[in-house]
């Protein structure tokens, strides 16, 4: 009896892989049946009462339900099916992050994007607004009404990062980037706080002479080194010297930027990060400067959730400071321009997008500012109304600094595509070694450019 | 007899279902990526045919012979190590242990059963030295060694040697026990008989053991081998791959390309290039068994 | 003279021990140890205190008892499953007398020469056009599938030594091949039974490859997935629970194998990996 169960349950298979031979044929009818609908939900008047219909989404993130972003979404999520709609369900699914564009690549490419998913944006959202996969959301916005929700900013700054007119894409975070350092050791070793580059290497050498170790950075997590080769790159070159390069404009072999991976090698050469650097990660790299054992740290302003943890921060609410990245001459970039991100973002599936997405992405944009600061204290990118009830000191400064900003620059990877990105990140490690040399770094960089135009 | 053995039904009963599964789940996917490989880009995105470029493309990708390269580095120690070391703690178990045979065993074996994943992430500390040193660091530092001292898994010149010490580790009691089951087989009057002829312990060795193991060795180094070629779980658990790519294997690479750069096409032109390792490698390996048979 | 010789065998043996088994007892130790002992102690320092945190941690967000439970299940559910067609395919291709045996053997034993890698891209498109990525059911599929051929080819080893009369013996006392295969084959077979199923054990209990492309979902995980992203999105890891959750992974695995362990070591050491 079980035998046969089994021959059935394997010829079911069996069809199942031959239906897979013409499954391709079926892909363009999918898409038309996504189109009717996308009619559909623009037609609807959005300014009433929500309709409750019934709604089914899938969300798929890197976030845990009880860690940041998740905690948000759940909880919007879950406001929404009891305040507003009780046929609202949804399904919340994580990958992990390193995993996380592979995963959208695939079920892209099988047409089965979830409804809400998280993202990285410029290059690798690009792909998916170019392949048409994702909802247009300043469209979205208009028909339903929420552009002040909101904040001017987050939008300026993710139009910019896809080169797109249109918006793609919700922010799940507005962040500045630049270097943390803890106070007790520049203290110690009578550094003051740099406001240009030269000033900057003085500090470097006055640390390591007082035998502090200057700088850390997760070269496990690759990212984070290649963010300092960014930073000098963009401060010599200008805001955009990273566009220019990926649309040709420059080339990555380009002397300004050879001299900014040079630094980075320079650095890494005069034991400035400390032994083994490519083994440390993120998380390691944060805790040294906040328990003493190195003194300054790039990274961005999401690191205040580890800064807020007392647990984890033995430096205490005033021990760790912030600033901008140092200035080498003011006319190319100027002192209020950050490196500004908008951390992972949450795109929607074009095809599967209809009305009840649609109520509920307006109840999400108007209700994301204020949950962000009640929940959390931090900023999304949402306008917000409410005050944090005890907004503690570093959010406060990252706050203080996103005011300042007034010119935003994205990161080393951002207009890179996926292979470009992996071979910049990759080879930071043995550029960090001295296995290779700046400019066999960006030659590297360059020939993976040359070899996909 | 024969009509109880050559009973249809319960030949098709028994053997239908595995074949049937294995066509469709081993086989179909092989062609298909034999088919895949003559295309760029990825089914569903910018598909198109390309014929043979993908496979012109392989001899000048500099990432791709470095990966080969990782592999065949890494192939080489590994298998000699698990086969050998697995080979000389059997013949220690059966010629010089005396006492506690069966714990011993135990616990030479026991590395086995853990997940690659955690052995991995139980060796990354070992090895580490920021922020403060790991056990091997620390052991050395306390013995007066530390100009050994060394970041292990962060520099190009000993990350994939410390790769191949911790999959040598975990291995070494698998074989060792099989080796062991081999040599418990051989009759102890031929030992014997060897003894009073007066042969040493490296002659009977060679002599009388080595021929006589010699198909499980065989067997144990294809086994070895084709565990090895696909090398891709422990190096994601201790190195991801790095310092740079210098842990990265076909494997991996292969996983990049289709699934982080999208080039479907591309990366099975890799995956047959894994296979075709694997059949010339296994062919290799067999080519002294065929020996053995023919003398 | 002959003391100190067994002396040195002695040392030479418990190093080995000592090599084997002290890594695990130093990461049991670092599973107690709090965040801050990582960095104001050397590694080898022991734990100071019991910071049991670290296994409700592990337990509680890390996922382990989910992870857990789903490795158990797609494991033993292949596991069985291949057991079952290892031996009636061996017996079929060896002992039995039919015209295409011969082939279907060489189509078999072609497949342990089969990089999982290779067939994964197609598996994905195959997986996702069925729907089933992201169930533990195309997990299981593929660890059959992948299972069969050295299983097979271990079964065949063990039966061409399989003395016939028996099977003879039996046919003269009336056996259908049904009750010969459950009553006389299988049980004579154990040893080789016990090979493969320890093999493939630690073959579908270490995988990686399959269940990291085709699990995404968090309650589907494995152990090993699960492990390897015990980290958040800006690359954190908790050391304390990550070695917390790898105790736990591993305490089963030791319960488990002590229990078997004498039968484990019988069917490897008599068992069929003979070639």
């Amino acid at each position: 009896m079980k035998r046969r169960v089994l021959a059935a349950f394997l010829s079911v298979a069996m069809m199942a892989s031959l239906l897979v031979g013409c499954g391709s044929g079926s892909n363009s009818g999918e898409t038309a049946k996504g189109d009717a609908e996308a009619q559909s939900w623009q037609d609807a008047d959005y300014t009433g009462e929500d309709p409750q219909l019934e709604t089914k989404l899938k969300f798929l993130t890197i976030w845990a339900e009880d860690n940041d972003n998740g905690i948000l979404i759940n909880k919007i999520c879950q406001d929404y099916k009891d305040n507003v709609n009780p046929n609202f369900e949804w399904e919340y699914e994580m990958v992990a992050a390193d995993n996380l564009t592979q995963k959208i690549a695939t079920l892209s490419a099988s047409n089965d994007l979830p409804d809400v998913f998280a993202y990285e944006a410029g290059a690798p959202l690009r792909t998916l607004i170019d392949a048409d996969k994702v909802a247009d959301i300043s469209e979205v916005v208009e028909t339903i009404g929420v552009e002040d929700s909101l904040s001017e900013s987050a939008v300026a700054l993710m139009k910019g990062l896809s080169e797109t007119d249109a918006l793609y894409d919700l922010p799940l975070g507005l962040n500045v980037e630049g270097f943390w350092y803890n106070k007790e050791l520049f203290e110690k070793a009578g550094c003051e706080v740099p406001a240009t580059w030269d000033e900057f290497e003085e500090v470097l050498k006055k640390l390591d002479a007082a035998g502090i170790q200057p700088l850390v950075t997760g070269g496990a997590d690759k990212w984070l080194a290649t963010r300092l080769i960014n930073a000098y790159a963009v401060r010599t070159m200008g805001n955009d010297i990273m566009t220019k390069a990926a649309n040709g404009e420059a080339d990555y072999t380009d002397e300004g930027l050879v001299a900014a991976a040079q630094k980075l090698a320079d650095w890494a050469e005069a034991g400035y990060f400390g032994e083994g650097v490519t083994t440390v990660d993120a998380n390691t790299a944060g805790s040294m400067v906040m328990s003493g054992k190195g003194a300054i740290f790039y990274n961005g302003s999401w690191f205040t959730q580890n800064l807020t943890d007392p647990s984890q921060n033995p430096a205490g609410e005033d021990g760790i400071g912030f600033f901008n990245i140092p200035v080498v001459d003011e006319s190319i970039s100027s002192a209020t321009s950050y490196s500004m991100n908008c951390g992972n973002i949450l795109a929607l599936d074009k095809a599967k997008f209809n009305e009840g997405t649609a109520w509920f992405l307006k109840y999400f944009i108007e209700n994301m500012g204020n949950a962000a600061m009640e929940e959390l204290g931090t900023v999304k990118g949402y306008t917000y109304t409410t005050e944090a009830e005890s907004m503690d000191s570093y959010t406060k400064l990252v706050l203080n600094e996103i005011d300042k900003a007034t010119e935003g620059f994205a990161w080393w990877e951002a207009k890179m595509d996926a292979e470009l990105s992996k071979t910049a990140q990759e080879n930071v490690q043995p550029l960090l070694n001295g296995d290779m040399t700046a400019e066999e770094y960006m030659q590297s960089i360059q020939d993976v450019y040359d070899l996909n135009k | 007899m024969k009509r109880v053995l050559g009973n249809k039904k319960a030949i098709a009963l028994f053997v239908v279902p595995a074949l049937v599964l294995y066509t469709i789940l081993v086989m179909v996917p092989v062609i298909w990526s034999l088919y895949y490989s003559l295309f760029n880009g990825s089914p569903g995105l910018n598909w198109e045919f390309v014929g043979f470029d993908n496979y012109l493309k392989l001899f000048s990708d500099k990432k791709f012979l470095d990966a080969l390269s990782v592999n065949a580095r890494y192939i080489s120690v590994v298998t000699v190590g698990q086969v050998g070391l697995g080979l000389l703690l059997a013949l220690m178990f059966r010629f010089w242990l005396r006492r506690c045979k069966t714990i011993v065993r135990t616990l030479v074996f026991f590395p086995v059963v853990l997940p690659t994943v955690a052995v991995g992430q139980l060796f990354a500390k070992i090895y580490e030295i920021q922020p403060s040193y790991g056990l091997l660091n620390s052991f050395l530092d306390s013995v007066g060694l530390s100009n050994l001292v060394q970041p292990w898994i962060g520099q190009e010149s000993t990350a994939l040697a410390m790769l191949c010490i911790m999959d040598i580790w975990v291995a070494m009691g698998f074989y060792s026990v099989i080796f062991y089951g081999a040599l418990l087989d051989i009759p102890e009057d031929i030992l014997e008989a060897a003894r009073i002829d007066g042969a040493g312990s490296f002659q009977m060795f060679r002599r009388i053991l080595l021929p006589l193991l010699r198909p499980m060795i065989i067997t144990s180094l294809v086994f070895s081998f084709s565990g090895t070629v696909k090398m891709f779980e422990s190096a994601l658990a201790l190195t991801n791959g790095g310092p740079g790519t210098a842990t990265k294997s076909l494997s991996m690479y292969m996983y990049d390309v289709s699934f982080t750069y999208n080039k479907v096409g591309y990366g099975s032109v890799i995956a047959i290039v894994i296979f075709l390792i694997c059949i010339v490698g296994s062919g290799v390996i067999n080519m002294f068994d065929v020996k053995e048979d023919k003398r | 003279m002959k003391k100190a010789k067994s002396g040195f065998k002695g040392l030479v043996i418990f190093l080995i021990c000592v090599i084997e088994i002290y890594p695990l007892f130093w990461m049991l130790t670092a599973s107690l140890k709090q965040q801050s002992e990582w960095s104001e102690y050397p590694a080898y320092a022991l734990n100071k205190g019991f910071h049991i945190q670290n296994y409700i941690d592990a337990w509680t967000r890390g996922n382990m008892a989910t992870f857990f439970k789903n490795s158990l299940i797609t494991t033993l559910v292949s596991l069985v499953f291949i057991v079952i067609f290892a031996t009636t395919v061996g017996f079929a291709v060896t002992k039995m007398q039919w015209k295409h045996r011969e082939k279907v053997a060489l189509f078999f034993r072609l497949g342990i020469m089969i990089p999982v890698a290779t067939a994964l891209i197609p598996l994905f498109q195959i997986y996702s056009k069925a729907n089933l990525l992201n169930t533990r059911t195309c997990l299981i599929l593929t660890y059959i599938a992948f299972g069969l051929s050295l299983s097979i080819y271990l079964v065949q080893g063990y039966l061409r030594s399989f003395p016939d009369d028996i099977m003879e013996a039996a046919v003269i006392d009336g056996c259908g091949i049904y009750r010969m295969m459950w009553h006389i084959v299988v049980p004579l077979m154990k040893n080789a039974i016990v090979t493969v199923l320890v093999l493939q054990f630690f073959f579908k209990w270490n995988d990686l490859l399959f269940s990291m492309t085709f699990i995404s979902d968090s309650s589907l995980k494995t152990v090993q997935t699960g492990l390897l992203y015990f980290s958040d999105e800006f690359g954190g890891k908790n050391w304390g629970a990550i070695f917390a959750s790898v105790s736990m992974s591993v305490f089963p695995m030791l319960v488990l194998y002590t229990a078997l362990n004498k039968k484990i070591m019988e069917g490897m050491t008599a068992g069929a990996v003979k070639g």
